[in-house]
């Protein structure tokens, strides 16, 4: 080997430099690639498409999980973003609500300027079917007593506290069994009694008695408080006369009043704390 | 024989069943309605107490649902509850120990008959205080009584496993 080197050597390094010689100035003067490099390629070819394949792969899996990864924290961030937005609608309509509300003590007291006005809300209706009653979240110590009226946002009565405790208050329904209030006919000034009756309990109505003979009670007369004694405050609407019946003895008549308000969906009501008599 | 502790355990396991069951009660079925009425729980665990435990037990149990019944509900008279429960466990106590085994009938036949002694309460103060009409507050009393007795399906098991664990 060492012989042929020595003996070849030279010629061998004149053929390598013509051949690069040649493939140098073929490259330079033809377009396409040199025959080797191009077959190199074409050798080669088919492991790049499968390393640029694989290398594609990978590279889209890891956009995938990077822009699933993104994905999903913009995910979070909208959902937080919705949730802020969602609570931010809640407490919108709360405050409308409260405004509404306010609006209504307002324009009440504005009405009736003698009353002072404690908001409450209904935690409880009454349990057994055998009274009216609603429970309030306001006590003794907002200033609620036995025998304070509660009333409606609109103004409408809505009963008489019963039992007084720190934070609570027990309420009797108008339409309970045990209510007799004063009254008065709004249209004609006379003064009747509106009470509650068991039978009418179930159907939400109470009973207007004690019916002046010769008056005419018309469907949709409203009933007010008289105020009489002083014990209740005057002019809260009680309700409206639904019909006129006669017991069943066949001698008297009494009228079945309809509350102003559905005391099961009521939610707020306001105590009347005190009252100025007004004659 | 059950220790004093274990006997305190019970009746605090009786305590926060009942309070539970009440409670989930109050948060489910507040505005349920069942043949017009409302279901009313109290009378129920008075009267499946009262059949399972002893007499004396059974009657003290009652005697404080009733006392906390007056106190947090509206009632047609002060102590109707505590009256009513009261003799109603008695009642309840003897029918189950001489007449049923307790059992899903003893409880419903102890459940009518605590309502009829409350019921009864109800349309005695009723009617001497407002001559309320008679077939109205029956009416109320059989309903009242009818749609409450569904509440057992939840109530009996609990009370009856809750007596077996700690007789048992």
């Amino acid at each position: 080997m060492k012989d042929f080197f020595s003996r070849y050597g030279v010629w061998i390094l004149a053929a390598a430099a013509a051949i690069a010689v040649t493939l140098s100035v073929l490259s330079y003067f033809t377009s396409t690639s040199p025959l080797l490099e191009n077959a190199a390629g074409i050798v080669t070819a088919p492991f790049r498409l499968a390393a640029e394949s694989v290398s594609r792969w990978v590279e889209d899996k890891k956009h995938y999980y990077q822009e699933y990864n993104d994905l999903l924290a913009e995910n979070e961030a909208l959902r937080e973003e919705v949730a802020e937005l969602r609570a931010n609608a809640r407490q919108a309509d709360r405050d409308r609500e409260e405004n509404r509300l306010l609006r209504e003590l307002i324009d009440l007291r504005e009405q009736r300027r003698d009353f002072e006005l404690e908001a409450a809300m209904v935690l409880e209706r009454s349990a057994n079917n055998w009274t009216r009653t609603l429970t309030l979240n306001r006590g003794t110590a907002h200033g609620v007593a036995a025998k304070n009226m509660v009333v409606s946002s609109e103004g409408y009565l809505i009963g008489v506290v019963t039992e007084v405790g720190l934070n609570w208050c027990t309420v009797q329904t108008i339409i309970d069994t045990d209510t007799e209030l004063g009254a008065l006919l709004f249209r004609t000034g006379d003064v009747v009694m509106a009470e509650g009756e068991f039978a009418l309990m179930r159907e939400k109505r109470l009973k207007l008695t004690y019916l002046p003979s010769g008056t005419a009670l018309l469907v949709g007369d409203y009933i007010v408080t008289s105020g009489l004694g002083g014990y209740y405050p005057s002019n809260l609407v009680i309700g409206t006369v639904e019909s006129v019946e006669t017991d069943d003895n066949g001698l008297a008549q009494y009228a079945v009043l309809a509350p102003m308000r559905d005391f099961d969906t009521l939610t707020e009501v306001f105590v009347i704390k005190s009252f100025d008599i007004v004659e | 024989m059950l220790t004093r502790r274990d006997i305190i355990i019970k009746w605090s396991s009786y305590g926060a069943v009942s309070l539970l069951l009440l409670f989930l009660c109050a948060l489910t079925l507040r505005d349920v309605r069942v043949l017009g009425v409302n279901l009313f729980l109290p009378p129920l665990l008075v009267g499946v107490v009262a059949s399972v435990e002893d007499t004396r037990a059974g009657v003290l149990y009652a005697l404080v649902c009733g006392v906390l019944c007056d106190m947090t509900v509206a009632g047609t008279f002060p102590c109707v509850y505590t009256l009513s429960f009261t003799a109603a466990a008695l009642c309840c106590s003897l029918l189950a120990k001489s007449v049923l085994q307790p059992g899903v009938l003893c409880s419903l036949a102890v459940t009518a008959l605590t309502f009829f002694f409350v019921d009864a309460l109800n349309m005695l103060a009723l009617f001497f205080r407002d001559r309320a009409p008679f077939s109205a507050m029956l009416s109320l009393a059989l309903r009242e009584t009818a749609a409450s007795c569904l509440l057992l399906i939840v109530c009996h098991p609990v009370l009856l496993w809750l007596h077996r664990k700690f007789t048992l």
